[in-house]
């Protein structure tokens, strides 16, 4: 799971482009919406194709996302569970 | 106070052909919406509002060769603009101030996804290339009235493009630019923007259910509307029926999001309230409104809030017709107003289909059945776009002069929406002056700085980037990680700009842009055909639209003012300035951004250099100066103005006046010359130098040096494009190197391209000639504010 998770980072950094950024400065149980991270629902988007992209994740509407995005951790179980490749 | 009033209409879309079509479509209350027939497209478990002539049907109905390379956008439009001039009986001999202002965001996107390997690879469909951006399908939509149009522009801010060119058209009119408008917008469906779409996770795959609790999207839909505006004196004297009034209008930015509203629906807010206080009626006045509603379950949810903090527990009578057609996007404005219009003078309220429960807070249903008999004077109807660009327009029964009955002090409270939008429109206007504040440049010299004027960077290359600043003290890399260059560059001049001004907040930001992000727009592009319509990414998509650069823009400086983007090839930045002059005069805005931004893409320049665009080889000074071969080299480029009308003594220079026209011949260009001069009690010896976009193109630099030949042959010649190079907003940097020879009294030896600039002689007026390819044509006229 640990090792997920920091694969997991490295990706969320790429993807969303966050420049400076380390995966270490990204705490694994702080939200990534609203007050953590301060991500918001374009992010949430580009989250989306990423799972599906690189786990096989296919979500169905933005909304499930909600849940799934809490954390990196809870993101990083859910991949865990559900991954198809 | 000028009444505008509404000549003609035309329509086409899903629900039909024309006027009769819709009307019946709309009474039956049956959507129609449905599968996907024609776009070439994976995706067939979305349902789009599709129009049901094939391309070769469509040039049919308006009597052209099949052979006719065009696209499908033009030719959406072309139907509706025919019928609305039929109604109007507009002839070109009606007025020598017709004009046309178009939206459109897709532009030929459809073409340009079926051929964008050729494009790349082989000159077997260069001439669809030069189709693709969105001016380009306004030059052709102007063929519809053999171009007779005294100018032309092209309005993209999205969903709202064609309501924004209902108000340019508007207050060009009330300005005396024009005496007949021809407005409106047209979109057709592409793959493009279908999956773009569908990347943002709102598109239904159930027919949409606006403004209902279990809404789950919007479906697309394609069409195209136009209107024809006019002064009612105009349309007395050529005693044609008058359908309505255009009463009110107006355009707030939500300055939220990028793609999201605001909760409380602060933009949509904003912009309702300028439309009752532009019309003077209130709120109780309207009897229906025809709603943006979407079917998205953020845009029906806050546009809900909006209009709740507007009518309160009076709401009038409500629909999205949306889920008739589709979302039209671009052509949303106009064929909702021809919808209103239709209400308004059928006396029927259309249904907001599919419509079950309210939205959980929302106080109110909508109409959920066609409504006949319904007497209706005014009708407020909704378009919002992408950026938070936000625009209501007020149609009202005409009432014939001197029965006139409006509320001049509408018990409505405009106050507080006022303040939050900085604006101060009741205000008189003392008088017409307008000023460059203070400029702000990123280009191929250095940036954010006038080193350009006494020790330029001299082009090495014929795609030249431009310089980049330092963004990290401009904007966060939170703020940074979604942009693309062209974002940085806008919001760095634009914070610059506002510095070097002494200016906190404007009232308007005006974008003029060709081409938009085309960087990003590539992006979605070649993963769309390279990945089958799978795994795209939304920030692409959201970046293609042209007007994310104003709306980041008023993002970054919280501005709720109006905003507008102009892709109007060689003359967007014309357009904006147009824009704004025309505002000022008409005194409803003081402090205003109005600005160019191109970039060019290693693809991009391949597309156009297999169209001419650019030399072979060769961008020295002395090859551009004997201008004998084809093209010129790219620049790409930013320029952000501050325009004030207030005078200080550290103003820049003076704009006194611009006439823009579209395919003038050179008698039509010396009339316009001369109302410019005149207008100012000048004549052409005052003028100290003439600034012309001068590039190395032969074509394009035989206009210009005829031009000068025939007006002001011993008049000094400044040329800028050498320094900066060609874009589609390259003129931008004519009206800026203008006003800073204005500034400083001195014209280096580096700019001046012909003649010699009399020595302790005062520089006190230069007039600016842009011209794209012998089309569109702007002449300003600036001077300096020591004189």
């Amino acid at each position: 799971m640990e090792e997920l998770i920091n694969k997991l980072k490295e990706e969320i950094i790429d993807v969303l482009n966050l420049e400076g950024m380390k995966p270490e400065d990204i705490d694994e149980n702080a939200p990534l919406f609203g007050e953590g991270l301060g991500l918001d629902s374009i992010d949430a988007l580009e989250l989306i194709v990423l799972m599906e992209k690189e786990y096989g994740i296919k979500l169905k509407n933005a909304n499930e996302g909600k849940e799934i995005f809490k954390s990196v951790r809870v993101m990083a179980e859910y991949i865990h569970e559900h991954k198809t490749k | 106070m000028t009444k505008i009033v509404v000549t003609g209409i035309g329509i086409i879309s899903a629900l039909g052909n024309g006027k009769e079509q819709t009307l019946e479509g709309l009474r039956a209350g049956k959507t129609a919406v449905g599968p996907i027939r024609m776009l070439n497209t994976k995706h067939h478990e979305l349902p789009v509002g599709e129009v049901a002539f094939s391309d070769e049907e469509l040039k049919q109905l308006i009597g052209m060769s099949a052979d006719t390379v065009t696209n499908r956008t033009t030719l959406l439009a072309r139907v509706a603009l025919k019928e609305a001039i039929a109604e109007a009986q507009l002839r070109p001999s009606d007025s020598d101030a017709i004009v046309l202002i178009s939206g459109n965001t897709v532009g030929g996107m459809e073409k340009s996804e079926q051929y964008y390997w050729d494009f790349q690879q082989n000159d077997n469909r260069n001439e669809y290339i030069g189709l693709h951006d969105c001016g380009a399908c306004t030059e052709m939509i102007a063929e519809e009235f053999s171009g007779h149009f005294k100018l032309t522009s092209t309005i993209s801010t999205a969903c709202s493009s064609a309501a924004n060119a209902v108000i340019l058209g508007a207050n060009l009119i009330k300005d005396g630019t024009a005496e007949i408008a021809v407005v409106g917008g047209t979109e057709c469906l592409s793959k493009f923007h279908l999956n773009g779409f569908n990347t943002l996770m709102i598109l239904d795959k159930e027919p949409c259910k606006p403004f209902d609790a279990q809404r789950n999207g919007l479906n697309l839909g394609e069409g195209a509307a136009y209107l024809v505006l006019e002064t009612e004196e105009s349309a007395l004297r050529r005693n044609v029926p008058i359908l309505c009034e255009l009463s009110g209008y107006g355009n707030s930015c939500d300055a939220f999001h990028q793609t999201a509203t605001s909760p409380n629906g602060e933009g949509p807010y904003l912009a309702m309230c300028k439309a009752l206080q532009n019309s003077g009626l209130s709120a109780n006045d309207i009897d229906y409104i025809n709603a943006h509603g979407t079917g998205t379950p953020n845009n029906d949810e806050c546009e809900g809030y909006a209009m709740m903090r507007i009518f309160g527990d009076k709401m009038p009578p409500i629909s999205s017709t949306k889920a008739y057609t589709g979302h039209t996007t671009s052509a949303a404005g106009s064929v909702e107003s021809v919808i209103s219009i239709l209400a308004l003078k059928h006396q029927f309220i259309p249904a907001n289909l599919h419509y079950s429960n309210p939205i959980e807070g929302h106080s109110f249903r909508p109409v959920t059945e066609v409504k006949e008999n319904v007497p209706l004077k005014h009708v407020l109807t909704n378009s919002f776009g992408f950026g938070g660009n936000d625009s209501s327009c007020i149609f009202s029964a005409y009432r014939e002069q001197g029965t006139e009955d409006r509320i001049q002090n509408s018990e409505f409270n405009i106050q507080k929406a006022e303040e939050t939008a900085h604006s101060s429109q009741l205000t008189a206007h003392s008088s017409r002056s307008t000023y460059i504040r203070a400029a702000s440049q990123i280009s191929l010299q250095a940036p954010l700085s006038e080193q350009w004027f006494d020790e330029p960077v001299v082009p090495s290359s014929l795609n030249c980037d431009s310089q980049e600043a330092n963004y990290s003290q401009y904007i966060s890399p939170m703020a940074a990680r979604r942009m693309g260059k062209l974002f940085k560059r806008a919001i760095a001049t634009a914070v610059d700009v506002l510095h070097k001004g002494d200016c906190e907040q404007v009232d308007a930001i005006v974008t003029g842009t060709g081409l938009g992000c085309i960087e990003n727009t590539e992006k979605f592009l070649i993963a769309m055909l390279n990945n089958d319509e799978e795994l795209l990414s939304p920030t692409h998509f959201m970046q293609s639209t042209h007007n994310t650069i104003s709306s980041q823009m008023a993002l970054h400086l919280k501005c709720h003012g109006y905003n507008c983007t102009y892709s109007h090839r060689g003359t967007s930045f014309d357009s904006g300035l147009l824009d704004v002059l025309t505002q000022m005069h008409l005194g409803d805005i003081h402090k205003a951004l109005v600005c160019g931004h191109e970039e060019m893409t290693p693809e991009y320049f391949r597309m156009l250099d297999r169209i001419g665009y650019w030399k072979k080889e060769g961008i020295d000074k002395e090859t551009l100066h004997r201008h004998d071969s084809n093209g010129s080299f790219s620049g790409s480029c930013s320029l952000n103005l501050l325009l004030t009308d207030t005078p200080d003594a550290n103003n820049l220079c003076a704009i006194r006046g611009m006439e823009m026209l579209y395919k003038p011949d050179s008698q039509q260009l010396d009339s316009a010359l001369q109302r410019l001069l005149a207008q100012n009690d000048l004549n052409i010896n005052d003028i100290s130098t003439i600034v012309m976009g001068l590039s190395g193109d032969q074509a394009n630099d035989e206009v210009y040096l005829n031009f000068a030949h025939q007006q002001c042959p011993d008049t000094p010649i400044v040329w800028y494009k050498h320094l900066f190079g060609e874009s589609y907003c390259a003129s931008a940097f004519g009206v800026y190197t203008s006003a800073i020879i204005l500034q400083r009294q001195t014209i280096p030896n580096h700019l001046i391209y012909k003649g010699k600039a009399a020595e302790d002689t005062p520089i006190k007026h230069i007039l600016v000639y842009n011209h794209f390819q012998n089309k569109d044509h702007s002449l300003i006229l600036l001077s300096s504010c020591l004189y």
